[in-house]
């Protein structure tokens, strides 16, 4: 048996015994612990140093709200930092480490930041680190992280699998305690869906570390009872290991389940943790009380615990904080630790009470009172050895004892009822904050509302967990409140012992002392928000669970006002840290965002194409071939195979709509700059659509396949764009207008054939009945046609400039068609080209794309001004207008090759005049697309240039700092290649 | 003359199968492709001729909101304002656009859908478990009824769902993004075990 661990009792289970280690020492302990109580039945006492002044520290607390007792839990991949050791499960084999020491934890020699502690006050950073400022970045925050800090991450991947769940009820209960387990109850009895969330892996909160009896029998075995009731209702489901972190408006919850983090490793297929996100009709909060400490000499000493976490540690764990045990107390509560341990066997050295009169009853008890007393001073380093204790008449006891519980009063968990703002109210009788205003749909009952007696806690819950259930139009169930005693509760608040000369410290996890209140009082930062920034109080990852209270009541002592002038900082959540993996789920990795494949995805896997991300969808960059060297020369190939003879890309991702309707025509004609009324049927045009504001939003084809039916296509990167803005214009602009628009994006494979045999290739693979011949399929015809027997879509568009098709199939036929052209292509050589000769082929054709209608260009910087109708009227015609779109300084596009035929462009180069300084003011515009023409045998690009169209033959600077590019470049029409157009009719 | 076969939205994606867990079978998973989709939605006035048109040809009440009304092998499944899904099973599915077209046309813009979506149709105990990993959407029995659709989006996709009966429910996702949603199903799916008895004709 562990030297602190009781021989009977606690609610752990000693038929199964568990092994772990900590910092690399062996330890027995029992299902049914946590890591905490496991090291606390071992005699463990020292467990980790403090985050400045690397003091030694001990477990402070049973559960979610510990400050001081964080270790890094397992290793390799899957250690985890700062975790809470009086919520991490016992499971046989856990690896835990203490942090922020070395070279050990006994000997650190970090601890020399407490020596000088004199230059490390409040504010120090501010004060030591000023100057001169760049050393920050190079020094002092490097140092600061190296001294200061946690635990490591563990610097790997996570191996684990997270993922996110919603949930739905008519009430959610937040707490499994007595207050919790009745609201659930009356709720569930009522007929109402209820969620009982609870953070621990057992039901029964604060009746878990207490010997209460209800209804005559153990407050366990009632606890039982009532869990076995709910877990059978059909609607009830009982969450463990599940924290409610954050309230969020419209009755919405965010939750974390932590699934299999008692676990070595999870089950396979199991995730380690899930982020619930509940919605709620009502919820009730029930989430308990935490206990407070108070300020005095050496109070965070290894040995010194809160009063109700001993009474947990000695009930629910059978592990004996100490073997001599002193309790400090300024209300009844710490009573009832000094009469648990009794019980136990524990000795108990004294029960000091600040006030001077406490209940006859504990006076009765028969263990050592020292009553208007106050504990000064606590000795020891690495642990407890003894207190001082200054009575009444200020003389000073030297008390020899090795564990201290200090009860300082209960702060109602009041946290979620602040999160959509609420502020939280003081209670001058309870010495404590509750809650004001609740957020719409949530009511407090029990603890966390200030009613601190058991049986007030179980009638509450009956009434909240009735009242939701009636709001949500349940009726009333029966139900019996349970019998209890009545326990004593009274306080009179203590927060700091004034004649403390050791540090007395308020918040342990950041190391903030009752002298760094002080000081930021002197130093004038006395608002609550002030104080915390300056200190750094409560912004530890325990986010002042313990310490918050405590420090605004000094600042309050200290600043000469009561504690509502001083008043709260804002709560935020989470309630407790959230995992970034919680947070992610399933998406990271190639789950981050949907990924988008083409209909040829496979077979363009299958060629060995080299892929590319462009918006969601994931598109064939280009497909090298044998022994070619580098993209270049593989881009290059298929430029030159498409030109001379025909090639194939899949223009699928194009955005595809069909529009139809009587006033179809009608609508196009206001959305496009240009005309589309007169457009025959089975035929293309090209369109151009402005933004209300006269820039570009986007371009692309539409074609009439029946006097009231249009497919319009968009360029992949906008459609969804422009899906949104047709159905803006009509649902909002016109809604008279009989147009009705649907996407087709998903629904057809689209692929283009170009070059010169194109309609060779097309000509083996339409059906025989449908007429290619130019006469009857001219450039920019638009026929509904068949493949194979299948119904297919033929429009002869080019982007490339060549003699060119599309093809659009049903997409389940997409890779069939894109094999089927191929094959009917290889007689010609077809060759499979991917978006880089696609973006090659339209700049030396001059077409605009993503990078020119980038949102900042006009149709008539574009050089499509004559494309602006002048009969009509069409979205953006206005505001095109304007006179500084239409000043003849403004940059318009033109095309630019480099003087040196060798010299290689850049895309995002400016344009200066040639013999002008490197200065913004000479800016004339900028190069926005840049490739390598085989046709050519050079570099070419578009770009934006001041009154570009009139400096044909000019010679500007490409002007590229970034990559130390300085090129001179002749200004060009931007059709590099074939300008007349013969190609396109082949 | 070409002549085409066929691939399913989640071909080379999914295999049939027992994944996940050993021993258990939470989930039933069936690709159907045999399902004819066509997006209807009511010329501007006519909508009253469309619901008379429709229920001439189909037998169908065209329902108003978020419900589905199967009649034979036809359905329709409201998804937006005057707006519709129709969907057909076999002797009806071929050609499906066209003969509503043909029917409807006068009252209706008709478009074709039947190549635009993966469909999978999930039955199996922990149905509503593994779905609340990614829809938003209640779907206790009180809640989410059969015949009810929702149009929502699960892992980032956009995906309609209809509950067809007590037992199954109908899962559509854009064709582009069947491996991202795969790749959703098949975790969330897997710490209860799944079985995938169809991908397209398999």
């Amino acid at each position: 048996m562990s030297s602190h661990r009781l021989n009977s009792g606690g609610l752990i289970e000693r038929d199964t015994p568990l092994s772990f280690t900590f910092d690399g020492e062996t330890f027995a302990g029992f299902a049914g612990d946590t890591l905490a109580s496991a090291l606390i039945a071992n005699g463990v006492r020292l467990v980790g140093r403090s985050f400045k002044y690397h003091r030694p520290r001990g477990v402070m607390t049973a559960g979610s709200e510990e400050p001081n007792a964080l270790v890094e839990l397992r290793s390799g991949a899957r250690r985890e930092p700062n975790t809470r050791s009086t919520t991490a499960e016992l499971y046989d084999g856990l690896v835990a480490a203490s942090q922020n020491r070395w070279p050990s934890l006994r000997y650190d020699i970090g601890a020399v930041n407490d020596k000088l502690s004199r230059f490390l006050v409040a504010g120090f950073y501010y004060k030591t680190f000023m100057w001169p400022a760049k050393f920050w970045e190079m020094l002092y925050e490097p140092l600061i992280r190296q001294a200061a800090g946690l635990g490591r991450a563990a610097g790997m991947e996570d191996p684990d699998h997270y993922e996110k769940a919603y949930a739905h009820c008519d009430v959610l209960v937040i707490g499994g305690g007595p207050t919790g387990l009745m609201a659930a109850l009356a709720a569930g009895r009522a007929g109402a869906r209820v969620i009982l969330c609870d953070e621990d892996f057992r039901l029964g909160g604060r009746l878990l570390g207490e010997r209460h009896e209800i209804d005559a029998k153990p407050c366990v075995e009632w606890v039982a009872g009532v869990e076995a009731e709910l877990a059978a209702m059909p609607d009830v489901r009982i969450m463990r290991r599940t924290a409610v972190t954050s309230v969020f408006d419209h009755g919405q919850y965010a939750a974390v389940e932590r699934v299999n983090d008692h676990v070595a490793v999870p089950p396979e297929h199991e995730p380690r943790q899930r982020a619930w996100k509940i919605v709620a009709k009502r919820a009730v909060l029930a989430a308990g009380a935490l206990e407070r400490p108070i300020a005095f000499g050496n109070n965070d000493r290894p040995g010194v615990m809160l009063a109700g976490a001993a009474r947990t540690y000695i009930n629910r764990y059978a592990a004996m904080p100490g073997q001599r045990l002193a309790v400090f107390t300024n209300n009844d509560d710490g009573w009832r630790t000094a009469e648990d341990a009794r019980v136990a066997g524990i000795e108990i050295a004294a029960v000091v009470d600040s006030r001077s009169q406490p209940p006859a009853q504990f006076l009765a008890l028969g263990v050592k009172a020292m009553t208007g007393a106050q504990v000064s001073h606590v000795h020891g380093g690495l642990g407890v050895e003894a207190i001082d204790v200054i009575d009444a008449g200020g003389r000073t006891t030297k008390i020899a004892c090795d564990a201290l519980a200090v009860a300082g009063g209960w702060n109602p968990a009041v946290h979620l009822t602040c999160h959509l703002n609420g502020k939280p109210v003081w209670n001058e009788a309870l010495a404590a904050f509750v809650p004001g205003a609740m957020p719409d749909g949530m009511r407090v009952a029990g603890a966390a509302g200030g009613s601190f007696k058991l049986a007030d806690c179980l009638s509450e819950g009956v009434a909240a967990g009735t009242m939701t259930a009636i709001e949500c139009g349940f009726r009333i169930a029966a139900i019996a409140l349970p019998n209890t005693e009545d326990e004593a509760t009274a306080i009179a608040p203590l927060w700091h012992v004034k004649d403390s000369h050791a540090k007395a410290f308020v918040d342990f996890q950041n190391d903030v002392t009752t002298k760094d209140i002080a000081l930021a009082d002197q130093e004038g930062f006395r608002s609550v928000e002030h104080l915390k920034r300056y200190t750094t109080l409560g912004m530890a990852t325990d986010q002042g669970k313990v310490s918050n209270v405590s420090g605004l009541a000094i600042l309050a002592e200290v600043s000469g006002r009561t504690i509502p002038q001083v008043g709260t900082t804002t709560y935020r959540p989470p309630y407790v840290p959230v995992s970034f993996g919680a947070m992610s789920g399933h998406h990271r990795g190639k789950d981050f965002r949907p990924t988008r494949l083409p209909p040829s995805h496979q077979w363009a896997t299958e060629q060995g194409a080299v892929f590319v991300e462009s918006g969601q969808w994931l598109r064939a960059q280009y497909y090298p071939r044998g022994a070619e060297k580098d993209w270049l020369e593989t881009v290059n190939r298929e430029v030159t195979a498409t030109r001379g003879g025909v090639g194939v890309c899949d223009v699928s991702t194009l955005g595809k709509i069909e529009i139809e309707g009587a006033d179809a025509a009608a609508f196009l004609d206001r959305v496009y700059c240009n005309t589309f009324s007169t457009l025959p049927v089975g035929k293309a045009r090209y369109g151009l659509m402005l933004r209300e504001d006269g820039f570009v939003l986007d371009d692309g084809t539409t074609s009439r396949l029946a006097m009231e039916r249009f497919v319009m296509t968009t360029t992949t990167a906008q459609a969804g764009r422009v899906m949104q803005h047709l159905e803006f214009c009509h649902q909002v602009l016109w809604p008279a207008l009989d147009v009705q628009m649907v996407s087709v994006s998903e629904q057809w494979a689209q692929f283009s054939v170009a070059g010169p045999r194109a309609r060779d290739v097309l000509r083996r693979l339409v059906d025989e009945k449908f007429d290619l011949s130019d006469k009857a399929c001219p450039y920019l015809a638009a026929k509904e046609i068949a493949v194979g027997g299948v119904a297919a879509r033929l429009f002869r568009l080019s982007f490339s400039g060549e003699m060119a098709y599309e093809l659009a199939v049903p997409a389940r036929y997409g890779d069939a068609a894109m094999r089927a052209i191929m094959a009917a292509g290889d007689e010609f050589g077809i060759t499979p080209y991917g978006t880089e000769a696609l973006g090659v082929m339209r700049i030396e054709k001059g077409h605009v794309a993503g990078n020119e209608i980038n949102g900042q260009l006009t149709a008539r910087d574009l050089g499509l001004g004559r494309m602006m109708a002048k009969k009509k009227d069409y979205i953006g015609r206005v505001m095109a207008q304007r006179p500084a779109l239409l000043d003849a300084e403004r940059p318009a596009l033109v095309g630019f090759k480099p003087v040196d035929p060798k010299a290689r462009l850049r895309a995002g180069a400016h344009f200066l005049k040639v013999a002008t300084a490197n200065t913004i003011d000479n800016d004339e515009g900028h190069m926005t697309s840049v490739a390598f023409s085989p046709m050519l045998g050079c570099w070419i690009g578009l770009g934006v240039l001041a009154r570009g169209p009139q400096r044909t033959g000019e010679h500007v600077r490409a002007y590229d700092p970034v990559r130390n590019g300085d090129v001179e470049v002749e200004v060009c029409d931007p059709v590099f290649f074939d300008p007349q157009g013969a190609r396109l009719h082949g | 003359m070409a002549s085409f076969t066929e691939r399913s939205a989640l071909a080379g994606l999914a295999t049939p199968g027992h994944c996940g867990r050993a021993g258990a079978s939470g989930l039933t998973v069936a690709e159907r492709t045999d399902i004819a989709f066509a997006n209807v939605t009511a010329r501007r006035g006519k909508r009253f001729m469309l619901v008379n048109a429709v229920n001439t040809a189909f037998g169908v009440a065209l329902p108003d909101g978020p419900r589905r009304t199967t009649v034979g092998s036809v359905t329709f499944a409201g998804t937006g304002p005057d707006q519709w899904l129709a969907s057909a099973e076999a002797a009806e599915a071929a050609g499906f656009a066209a003969k509503l077209r043909a029917r409807v046309g006068p009252f209706a813009a008709v478009s074709d859908q039947s190549d635009a979506r993966l469909v999978l149709q999930l039955s199996g105990p922990r149905v509503r478990d593994v779905l609340a990993k990614g829809l938003a959407i209640d779907l206790h029995p009180k809640a989410f009824k059969p015949g009810d659709v929702a149009n929502t989006l699960i892992a980032y996709v956009g995906v309609q769902i209809d509950m067809l009966d007590d037992a199954t429910w109908q899962l559509t996702a854009p064709r582009s993004m069947a491996g991202t949603f795969w790749s959703w199903l098949s975790a969330s799916a897997a710490e209860f075990g799944y079985d995938v008895v169809t991908i397209g004709d398999a």
